[in-house]
């Protein structure tokens, strides 16, 4: 009878186990894989763009992880010197200007996506989708505005910026983005909301058949600028 | 008893499984080559019960060490460049189905036996088929 009560113990804990890694695997498997591939290659493929991905997402982490350190680093040093103190507000105020922290504040939330029209039905299919000039144009306005951080699908844009056409995607700092865009400004939204007037340029995509929404919001939360700014030629004067 | 603890045992890994955190990509092709080794052990241990040659130290050594040995395995096929956890996949595979055939035969015959004692005075031509096919597997 003892060894029967072991032996169903034992079972026991064997089925927790199997089963338990049966549902761990489905679990990632379905949380990793969107569409099945059609072959051997193109699994292979897949596998290892996942696994660069995950690399790069540890890398990031372990940037975050060092960047708060310094943080509390500098806290720790400029807890007694008032100088110093001075100097740590001065870096704030400065990473802020030039987008290294992440921000938040009132603003607006502009959603542009390419036009549902069927590409086949008209003359010209280049007219049914959102272009980086179009972003470049919105982007312009919002500063005229008075627009003080703007990002575009969670890339800030910051002074060394680029927006380029790169065929079906447009490239904001290097990473490439897609349809449907998401522009998040910080500002008063009381300005901000001039882009949406009548015969402006969010109006006009409208009429051209694209979506453009536009959505004043008290609370919006901007991502700071992962790369890296580094002025090698120019040297300031003093 | 025996019956009853498994039960209970798959609920509650299903229960565990569903609220556990999911491990990395990298990581989820070993679990899976563990998963079938283990899988591979359990249908053995099956099997093994009803040749009564059952052995419970046998069995648990057989599905960790089955399954530690795929993943080692495949670890190495990596290394190597060779995809040895096909060839893992390819023996687990088949002997689950030489012990799926096993115990099949056996509830098999069971059943035949049971129809055989209830329906004495007339024999169905089925059970022939059946003992037929014994003999060719």
């Amino acid at each position: 009878m003892a060894n029967k009560k072991v032996i169903s113990i034992v079972l026991c804990i064997m089925c927790m186990a199997l089963t338990m890694g049966i549902f761990i695997q489905m679990k990632t498997v379905k949380k990793y894989s969107t569409a099945e591939g059609q072959n051997y290659d193109q699994n292979n493929l897949r596998a290892e763009v996942l696994k660069y991905r995950e690399k790069y997402e540890n890398t990031l982490k372990e940037i975050e992880k060092i960047d708060d350190e310094l943080e509390k680093n500098i806290e720790e040093a400029t807890n007694q010197n008032s100088d110093l103190e001075d100097a740590k507000n001065q870096i704030q105020q400065g990473n802020k200007l030039i987008g290294t922290t992440e921000v938040t504040g009132p603003g607006a939330i502009i959603k542009l996506a390419d036009s549902e029209i069927e590409s086949s039905k008209v003359l010209d299919p280049s007219l049914l989708v959102v272009h980086d000039i179009d972003i470049f144009y919105i982007i312009n306005e919002l500063k005229n505005a008075g627009a003080e951080a703007i990002s575009v699908n969670e890339q800030r844009i910051v002074s060394t910026t680029a927006i380029e056409c790169g065929g079906n995607i447009i490239t904001v700092n290097g990473e490439k983005i897609g349809s449907p865009f998401t522009i998040k400004a910080i500002g008063l939204p009381e300005n901000l909301v001039n882009l949406d007037r009548t015969g402006g340029y969010l109006e006009k995509m409208r009429e051209a058949g694209l979506t453009a929404e536009f959505k004043k919001s008290n609370n919006v939360t901007i991502p700071k600028y992962s790369g890296i700014i580094n002025y090698k030629y120019a040297k300031s004067i003093n | 008893m025996v019956f009853f603890a498994i039960i209970i045992g798959c609920l509650l890994g299903a229960i565990i499984g569903m609220n556990a955190p999911t491990i990395s990509y990298t990581y989820s092709s070993y679990l899976a080559i563990a998963i079938i080794a283990a899988l591979d052990s359990v249908f053995g241990g099956i099997a093994s019960v009803i040749n009564k040659k059952f052995d419970i130290k046998i069995f648990i050594s057989g599905f960790f060490g089955n399954a530690i040995l795929a993943i080692l395995l495949t670890i190495l096929g990596e290394k190597l460049n060779v995809d040895i956890y096909l060839a893992a996949i390819v023996v687990f595979v088949w002997r689950m189905f030489m012990n799926l055939g096993t115990i099949r035969r056996y509830y098999v015959e069971k059943w035949t036996n049971q129809v055989k004692k209830t329906h004495k005075q007339k024999p169905e031509p089925k059970e022939e088929i059946d003992s037929t096919e014994e003999k060719n597997i």
